[in-house]
């Protein structure tokens, strides 16, 4: 036990001498110093870290003075309490007393009869908190990947903890001893064999141009994982964390892919993950029609079409997902109004029978085409869809 | 001891006022017989009510009173005789210019002998808090609910043996009695002596060492018999409410004591997930919600403001931490919120699914005349748009993963002249926050549909919200 704080059990004489009220009493005291039984300590608040200890603590019967201060740890005082646990009826804390400009606090304890008695005290420390990181390995097909799942627990808080329990809100609880400004990985959940989905956005909205003189946009690569029970996850929520990934390069070994923030991911929500560009989709997109239609007065609807240029120089197909933000290409084709847009998709155009009713949005219009490997030639198929939109009543 | 009541009796006997000695002085100094707290929490006053016996001579008898080093009001204290007042009275109150932090009393007697008095004032500097300490069972259905009571005393006087009481309720001062220690009467001498004495604050002399000292070792003295925790005896009194701590208590200057108030064994309550972005952010947040009346096994009293800290029983012989808030004074019967937060397992997500616009009307050559072609009216090449309506389906979408059932309220509100459309059977909470319910069951997901169209423009008529059954 570190001994920058302490439980001090006291005999009643010395509780003036410790309380620092009179020079005159105890000049000689005894002081039990009763060490942790056991400690856990609780991760599942994301605001706030809850240390439980417990301790044996000699009494006397009568009333008995508890003192608990502490040092360079940042224990909140007015969290501190104390649970008996062994023979509760019979033991109580009459009161608790704090004095000036010290971290300590000093409990009166009643015991009905002499003996050592089992108890909890629980406080919220600071600078003791964790992280999560997670450690992808994907197969060398890239259908699916193992995923490790990480605690980091930081001990900013100048305690030493010994071994003790630790639980991060779910998964299994460890047990580890705890040091000193020390940082802990631990393994919390080891999944195999999730699937995965291997996606291609071309998005110009969220991720801009490769090369805007050319208007070709920047294609990012995801890893997409469903967490639910049908993609081998689903068990709880994915925290918030970096994760890096890896693939297995076929030589039994593994190669660094990437890596990227994890968001927050709920069960039955999709995590994705970015791996970086790929270079060898080729989307450049031009608008190829802006016709502005008036409806009636200073009222116009805008007919406009989007191309897409689109060229796979991969030796494999692959599905490219596309996105339109209304709101967005409102703002290319005439500036922003402010207001909501509205819209209505043209179906002549060679994207409308792609179009994902479920996951688009009144602002976020997604499509999934599907592109083939290049030909034997190397030279890529080029494919050319179009998205024909009316924006309505403008003005 | 820092306030003290001196007796000049012995050194200048029944003489005629004011001839006190200046440089040569014998005096008593007649011990606290009891001292009383009554510690206001609305404002930073406590009415300190000390009894002390004092011996008087028939005649004219000089009484010093002191108090230096603390935050006394010197207006405020006063004299009065528990025994023998009929002859005992008190002539006049002198504040010496040259003697910041006393007085004198001029008290003449009828009779040679003890008597009983008692002194009032105010002092600011003590003040107490409530916090409560709860902790659910694993079903989160009931919660253990115990308060506690925490008496702070800064003041600079120790106060050993006191009955405290603490008053709940707002009263009404006129002037802060921390601005009235501070001034004094004599205010330039007052103020220089204040402030010099403000950085001696925690130097006690020795007697008053010596008084808390005997205090503490009386109560190790009882320390061989097991005690109960005190019974904090809970009245109302007027607008106000008292809580009387049994027997006394010593709380030393810079100390402070905390009690526990009163325990509720079981108290239920429930849970409900709101959605109401102007009160709790842009969050759907789980609240546990419990009323403090008698049939939860609380409402002996009302809640004064305090922190309440709620864990949880983890069923792993340990518990978890759910949060610490602030609530405000809780009358006898009203509900009390607790806002857990966002719940990881339960997802909520605002969808604008789809907008558009309608009804337009237009106005012609900036004259205030309207034309609208859903009426018939002819709109010309200049005509320009003056009002329409904007429609905005929205769908909010709850996927519970919990292993119960859970309440869900949404709550918005919306600026300008709004119709709310909806089944969801939505009321107002006012005239522009629709509300509505649902239940959405365990690892299933509700999606709660409605439209709201906006009138803008010359369209609008009003501004308020109004609900209409969606088709």
């Amino acid at each position: 036990m570190n001994t920058r704080y302490f439980v001090r059990a006291i005999g009643a004489l010395a509780a003036a001498a410790l309380c620092g009220v009179t020079p005159a009493l105890a000049a000689v005291k005894l002081i039990t110093l009763p060490p942790r039984e056991r400690v856990e300590i609780q991760l599942d608040n994301p605001q706030a870290t809850l240390a439980e200890e417990e301790r044996i603590v000699p009494l006397a019967a009568g009333v008995n003075d508890v003192v608990f201060a502490w040092a360079n740890a940042q224990i909140a005082k007015d969290s501190i309490q104390f649970r008996c646990l062994s023979d509760p009826e019979h033991i109580k804390v009459l009161s608790v007393s704090y004095p000036p400009g010290e971290n300590a606090l000093t409990w009166q304890v009643s015991a009905t009869q002499a003996g050592s008695a089992r108890v909890r005290i629980s406080y919220i420390i600071g600078q003791l908190d964790k992280s999560f990181a997670y450690r992808a390995v994907a197969a060398a097909n890239e259908k699916s990947l193992t995923l490790w799942q990480y605690v980091q627990l930081h001990n900013r808080s100048n305690e030493e903890f010994g071994v003790a329990g630790m639980w991060a809100g779910f998964g299994e609880r460890f047990e580890r001893p705890i040091g000193i400004a020390e940082t802990r990985q631990l393994l919390s959940a080891r999944f195999d064999n999730v699937p995965i989905r291997k996606t291609y956005t071309a998005s110009l909205s969220e991720f801009g141009y490769l090369d805007a003189g050319k208007q070709q946009l920047r294609i990012p690569m995801h890893y997409v994982l469903k967490n639910d029970r049908d993609h081998g996850l689903g068990a709880f929520p994915l925290m918030f964390g970096k994760a890096r990934i890896y693939q297995d390069d076929g030589h039994g070994t593994t190669a660094f892919l990437g890596e990227d923030w994890a968001g927050f991911t709920p069960r039955d929500d999709e995590l994705k993950l970015a791996l970086g560009v790929a270079k060898d989709i080729v989307v450049k997109r031009t608008i190829d029609q802006r016709r502005q239609d008036r409806v009636l007065g200073n009222l116009f609807d805008y007919d406009v079409v989007v191309k897409y240029a689109i060229e796979n120089f991969k030796d494999e197909p692959v599905t490219l997902d596309i996105a339109e933000s209304m709101r967005a290409l409102r703002a290319e084709i005439r500036g922003d109004t402010g207001r909501d847009v509205e819209w209505e998709l043209v179906s002549d155009a060679t994207l409308a029978e792609h179009f994902d009713a479920v996951k688009s949005t009144a602002d976020r219009l997604l499509f999934h085409v599907d592109l083939p490997p290049r030909g034997e030639d190397d030279k890529a198929a080029l494919q050319t869809h179009t998205l024909h939109v009316k924006i309505k009543n403008e003005w | 001891m820092n306030t003290r009541l001196v007796g000049l009796l012995a050194a200048v006997g029944a003489a005629a006022l004011p001839c006190w000695a200046k440089n040569v002085d014998l005096s008593t100094i007649p011990p606290r017989d009891t001292v009383q707290l009554t510690i206001y929490n609305s404002e930073d006053l406590t009415l300190v009510r000390e009894t002390r016996r004092v011996t008087f001579k028939q005649g004219i008898n000089p009484l010093q009173f002191s108090w230096a080093n603390t935050l006394i009001d010197p207006t405020s204290v006063d004299l009065r005789f528990k025994s023998h007042a009929g002859e005992l009275e008190l002539l006049d109150t002198t504040f010496p210019h040259d003697k910041p932090q006393m007085l004198y009393w001029a008290v003449r007697s009828a009779f040679d002998g003890d008597a009983e008095i008692e002194v009032t004032y105010f002092t600011s500097g003590i003040s107490w808090a409530v916090d409560y300490v709860c902790v659910s069972d694993p079903a989160e259905e009931t919660m253990a609910f115990d308060g506690f009571v925490r008496v702070i005393n800064n003041s600079g006087e120790d106060y050993a043996g006191a009955q405290v009481r603490m008053v709940v309720g707002t009263i009404s001062l006129v002037e802060k009695v921390r601005e009235l220690a501070q001034r004094g009467i004599v205010s330039e001498v007052d103020r220089y002596m204040y402030e010099k004495s403000e950085m001696r604050a925690r130097d006690f002399d020795a007697a008053a060492r010596k008084e808390v000292c005997d205090e503490l070792q009386m109560g190790m003295a009882r320390g061989a018999v097991a005690a109960a925790p005190k019974e904090i005896v809970k009245e109302g009194l007027s607008e106000y409410f008292i809580f009387t701590v049994e027997g006394t208590e010593t709380v030393p200057n810079g100390w402070s004591k905390r009690m526990r108030l009163f325990a509720g064994k079981a108290v239920p309550f429930h849970i409900q997930y709101r959605y109401r972005p102007q009160e709790y952010g842009d969050q759907l947040v789980r609240m546990f919600l419990l009323r403090n009346d008698t049939a939860s096994d609380l409402g002996s009293t009302p809640l004064p403001d305090g922190v309440v800290r709620l864990f949880r029983d983890n069923c792993r012989d340990g518990l978890s931490f759910l949060l610490a808030q602030t609530i405000k004074y809780v009358p006898i019967g009203q509900e009390i919120e607790l806002n857990l937060g966002s719940d990881p397992e339960v997802i909520h997500e605002r969808i604008l699914q789809r907008a558009w616009r309608s009804d337009f009307w237009f106005r012609r050559n900036g004259a205030s005349v309207y034309y609208s072609p859903t009426e018939g009216h002819r709109i010309e090449i200049k005509d320009t748009v003056a009002g329409w309506d904007d429609h905005e389906l929205w769908i909010e979408r709850i996927r519970n993963y919990r292993a119960k059932p859970i309440a869900v309220e949404i709550r918005r509100s919306f600026a300008g002249d709004v119709v709310f459309r909806s089944d969801l059977a939505p009321t107002l909470y006012d005239y522009r926050s629709p509300q509505f319910t649902a239940q959405v069951a365990p690892a299933k997901t509700a999606n709660l549909t409605y439209e709201t169209v906006t009138h803008q423009g010359r369209n609008k008529q009003q501004d308020h919200v109004t609900l209409e059954e969606r088709q």
